[in-house]
């Protein structure tokens, strides 16, 4: 394979002349991030160890790590983590398959792709409030999804009250997800399928690979970084799952289909107390995080990638 | 390094830099207000949005406030509306700040949430006249207010739960009128068996929902000072009326919508499309049903009577001032202003019913229906006036949605209600 | 090239044609399944408030009327709002775009004393849940005099986004081929030249990326513009369109032209930025 596109061979050699550079290209991007997003981070974790009074001068209690130890044995919270993590196994690699599928067909130039490219991507534009309240009238008792499925296909002896029990509203949140988040994984593979350069390509069709062969050797790997990027993003993304989950369950029936996010949601600005509510919040936080560290490690170990 | 580099990077940075500086500058323009005795403006927020009909958010702004403006010189009045999902959260962050308004107009369960924080100024102690301002609105409404023996608010509009009927379902289940006692209810489900109609349907089993039921049938949520659970919730009047909503449930007269099933059809459009016979709701039904259903002619009665008689939840808003405002004097004239008779009535026409029992049957000339509404509030309590009362809801709903589904017994699923409300209500 | 060329033609046509048809029966099957519900958003924001979300859904407005988009249109302050989306969502769009790309360059380019650390600390950044950062983000926006002004919602903004953007511009440029980089560096070309002159050109692609993603975020975000703005006047779309959302009722087609109304400048920018993704860009520039 051709290295030209290979990941840079950093140049070692010129450590010692290039020695304040980055860090005067990371300065503007890192304070405003440490003052706007680390800093408030660091507050949130702080609160997590008070029974924490949101007044302002208001004097809060410190409990240590007494929101954590309830947190852990709390079954709400329990319950919550294991939907996230459903949803987070259910949908990321649809998303990601599908959205590289669909990628691949448009990233010819045609007439008419920009306006598939447009279809694809409207999922991703339209405003969560919409599609929940359309995925809830699709999957109603009395919805078009049953009616299709019941009273048309015959495929089911009679209507599936899909938001009533857990497991249903769970599949119904993972396809709401998983049909909105295909465009977003189509744009990036778009994105990265134009760095295949053809000449890569077309070496293979001389070495008579086949169109699945040379899309293994050829386009696979070269989109490699944009393949860790969407899971790393997807698994976050995934775990982080609230705005469909309030608006086409709210959490219901009773707490059985509440995401992490919701219930700490609920904690923190219903019942305020977010003293446990930032507990949840840095638990799943490092949870994530240690998530993204290791995928970022195991793909390294095959590319060069910085984890 | 060289020089076109250190240009980019130090636009770079400047750009970077000046984001935060240019707030610093940027800001400090709504601190008109100073030490002089001129001007007051009084920053008040609410949701009388209510969801692009504009004519409550008009009333106030074209009419009320330019009214109280005129008879009050020297005091502005704005107004800020926020969506009613998007308030809580937003009064919790300003008042994380210091940042609050002088007025906000609170849903009802909020007050003791926020008076048990600090962030409200108890006007029991703080108005003179609080007493006789307290003394003309509905006491269910006034009980709101209360935490911890004093009142952080004034009734600003009611509103209460009553028995809406579908004239069709009565035709269906042969009955002439809707059913006044809980045995009425009862023998209108068995007319109603096989029709396809349920006979009662609500969207939850929280306070809001059972309480009209629970007070009905003669029993309580807690003792009278609101400190325990633990023989009221889980008396045996209770079990009673529980059982016969369970029972209901079972013979599937009541829809799964009452355990959380979030795709049965809502009780707004189940009622007009004669899916469901009965519901209980506020009046508010009536302006969204003249748009949507136009043909549809609801029934409003009393909630059916049981042993307790026929009670009610209070609902609506309060008017509470925070401890933070720095023109108390001029905040309360507004909140006095707000129990003028000019102030309770131009509101009734645009939907917000009154909190004053004298204005009932001036404001049922507006709509004949608010006399149902008006009467059902003579009675008419108030939930638990905690600041865990959104709690109290979730252990509600939590407890008696396995009973329902036949998962647990009534009386163990009220005897765990108690016990976890006792703690909440201790809490407090 | 050329010797490519009659390999490529002497594929059977019968079988390319059937695999291009292929190819459009799945891609137009596919779009109908995801347009379907923006469809039906058109259709309900034409329809009368009286006739909206009844089952079986409607596609075709039967009481067709535009009341909602002249109530939308003629409401409170549309155009004023509209105004704050743009100026917002442009500059903080242009801003992080700037910035996370820069800081894209440094990660890909070089290899620094601290590089891991800063990356996980940026990686971190997207592991926060937002929501939680509401009530420290607002104490630290009235320290800074940011409240209730549309620099603050910039501020936050640019800073929400950065981790994304750098993470995901990191990947591209560390694949732009390295001889480039280094025949400029041979020429005198500072570290500033090869980023501006090199490594953004031909990462055309994932800037644009970034640049759609950046601008969907910030004129979509509501909790952060929700906790800062106070003065109507300083208003975003979202909230504008929230505020149509009552509490006992909501009228959908009001919400609904809202938004579709709304959605045109993220169309816009969609169109115009789709366009930098044309495959053989990076190639074409290693024969170059």
């Amino acid at each position: 394979m051709d290295r030209a596109t290979g990941p840079v061979p950093v140049a070692r050699s010129r450590r010692p002349r290039s020695s304040a550079t980055p860090y005067l290209f990371l300065l503007p991007g890192v304070a405003i991030f440490v003052i706007a997003i680390i800093w408030p981070a660091l507050q949130a974790f702080r609160m997590s160890f008070y029974h924490w009074q949101i007044m302002a001068g208001a004097i809060s209690q410190w409990i240590g790590v007494d929101n954590y130890v309830r947190a852990f044995r709390d079954p709400a919270f329990w319950l919550s983590l294991s939907n996230s993590g459903i949803y987070m196994l259910a949908t990321v690699i649809p998303q990601m398959a599908i959205g590289l599928f669909i990628a691949v067909l448009l990233k010819r130039r045609s007439p008419s792709q920009p306006l598939f490219r447009v279809l694809y991507y409207l999922p991703v534009i339209t405003s969560w409030v919409v599609v929940s309240l359309l995925f809830k009238y699709l999957f109603a008792d009395r919805g078009l999804v049953n009616f299709t499925l019941h009273d048309f296909l015959h495929l089911m002896h009679s209507d599936v009250s899909w938001l009533s029990e857990r497991g249903t509203a769970l599949i119904v949140i993972c396809l709401l997800g998983i049909w909105k988040g295909v465009g977003w994984s189509m744009m990036i593979y778009l994105a990265a399928l134009q760095g295949v350069p053809e000449s890569l390509e077309e070496a293979a069709l001389v070495d008579g690979a086949g169109p699945w062969q040379r899309f293994r050797a050829v386009t696979l790997p070269a989109i490699n970084p944009a393949t860790v990027f969407l899971s790393v993003m997807l698994v976050i993304g995934g775990l982080n799952v609230f705005a469909s989950v309030e608006l086409v369950t709210g959490g219901g029936p009773v707490g059985q289909t509440d995401v992490v996010l919701s219930y700490m949601y609920t904690q923190a600005f219903r019942y305020l107390d977010f003293g446990y509510g930032s507990a949840i919040a840095v638990i799943l936080a490092v949870l994530v995080f240690v998530l993204a560290v290791l995928q970022l490690r195991i793909t390294r170990d095959r590319g060069e990638e910085l984890a | 390094m060289k020089r076109s580099q250190r240009i980019g990077l130090a636009v770079a940075t400047a750009a970077a830099i000046s984001l935060v500086i240019a707030g610093c500058s940027g800001s400090s323009t709504d601190s008109a207000t100073g030490t002089k005795a001129s001007p007051i403006t009084l920053t008040f927020w609410g949701s009388y949005g209510n969801g692009g009909n504009s004519t409550q958010q008009d009333a106030l702004n074209k009419t009320l406030i330019p009214a109280f403006e005129k008879a009050n010189p020297g005091i502005t009045v704005k107004y800020v509306d926020i969506a009613y999902d998007s308030l809580l959260q937003k009064l919790t962050t300003s008042a994380a700040g210091g940042q609050l308004p002088d007025l906000v107009r609170a849903d009802l369960g909020w007050v003791p949430q926020f008076a048990q924080l600090g962030v409200l100024a108890p006007l029991s102690d703080t108005m003179s006249d609080y007493k006789t301002l307290a003394a003309a609105d509905y006491p269910g409404s006034v009980a709101t207010n209360l935490y911890k023996g004093k009142y952080y608010g004034l009734p600003l509009d009611t509103n209460t739960r009553v028995l809406i009927t579908s004239q069709a379902a009565l035709d269906k289940a042969g009955v002439s009128a809707p059913p006044k006692t809980f045995a009425d209810l009862e023998a209108m489900g068995a007319k109603l068996k096989g029709t396809g109609v349920d006979l009662f349907a609500d969207s939850g089993l929280g306070a809001w929902n059972i309480s009209p039921w629970i007070w009905s049938g003669g029993g309580d949520i807690t003792n009278a000072d609101e400190t325990k659970a633990t023989g009221y919730l889980n008396s045996p009047q209770n079990v009673q009326t529980i059982q016969m909503l369970v029972d209901l449930y079972k013979e599937k007269l009541i829809p799964n919508l009452i355990t959380g099933n979030q795709g049965a059809t809502g009780t707004s459009d189940g009622l007009p499309k004669t899916q469901y016979a009965t519901i209980f709701d506020g009046p508010w039904m009536a302006g969204i049903w003249g748009g949507q259903y136009p043909a549809f002619k609801p029934i409003y009665s009393p909630i059916p009577a049981g042993a307790g008689g026929s009670i009610s939840v209070v609902g609506g808003e309060d008017i509470v001032q925070t401890a933070s405002s720095t023109h108390a004097a001029a905040a309360q004239k507004f909140i006095r202003f707000t129990q003028s008779e000019q102030f309770q009535i131009a509101m009734a026409k645009t939907g917000q019913m009154t909190v004053q029992p004298a204005l009932a049957d001036q404001q049922a000339q507006i709509a004949a229906y608010y006399s149902v509404y008006s009467d059902q509030l003579k009675t008419a309590k108030s939930r638990v006036a905690s600041p865990n009362q959104s709690k109290i809801d979730t252990v509600l709903s939590t407890s008696l949605t396995p009973a329902f589904l036949g998962k647990t017994s009534v009386s163990a699923a009220l005897d765990g209600a108690a016990s976890q409300i006792d703690a909440l209500l201790a809490g407090s | 090239m050329t010797a490519l060329a009659p390999r490529l033609r002497a594929r059977p046509r019968a079988a390319a044609g059937a695999a291009t048809t292929f190819r459009y029966v799945v891609l137009i099957a596919g779009a109908i399944v995801m347009v379907t519900p923006f469809a039906y958003m058109v259709a309900t924001s034409f329809q009368g408030q009286a006739y909206v979300l009844t089952l079986p859904p409607q596609f075709i407005p039967s009481h067709p009327t535009t009341a909602n988009y002249t109530t939308a249109l003629g409401a409170q302050n549309f155009a004023l709002y509209f105004l704050n989306s743009a100026i917002v969502t442009i500059i903080s769009t242009a801003l992080s775009v700037l910035l996370s790309s820069m800081m894209a360059f440094a990660f890909a380019r070089f290899r620094f004393r601290g590089r891991e650390v800063i990356f996980r600390i940026l990686l971190a950044g997207l592991t926060i849940p937002a929501v939680m950062l509401l009530i420290p983000q607002y104490i630290l926006a009235r320290d800074l005099h940011l409240l209730d002004s549309l620099t603050g919602l910039i501020f936050f903004y640019v800073a929400g986004s950065l981790s994304l953007n750098t993470f995901l511009l990191r990947g591209f440029l560390a694949s732009v081929p390295a001889e480039l980089d280094q025949a400029m560096q041979v020429d005198g070309a500072t570290a500033w030249t090869r980023y501006w002159r090199l490594a953004l050109p031909l990462a055309k692609p994932a800037i644009a990326t970034a640049t759609i993603f950046t601008f969907l975020n910030g004129w979509d975000e509501y909790p952060i513009a929700l906790t800062l703005i106070n003065n109507p006047d300083h208003s975003t779309l979202p909230l504008a369109i929230a505020n149509y959302q009552g509490q006992n009722a909501t009228q959908w087609g009001l919400v609904f032209a809202a938004s579709l109304i709304a959605v045109i400048p993220v169309i816009i920018v969609f169109l115009v930025f789709q366009r930098y993704f044309v495959q053989g860009l990076t190639a074409g520039a290693v024969k170059g």
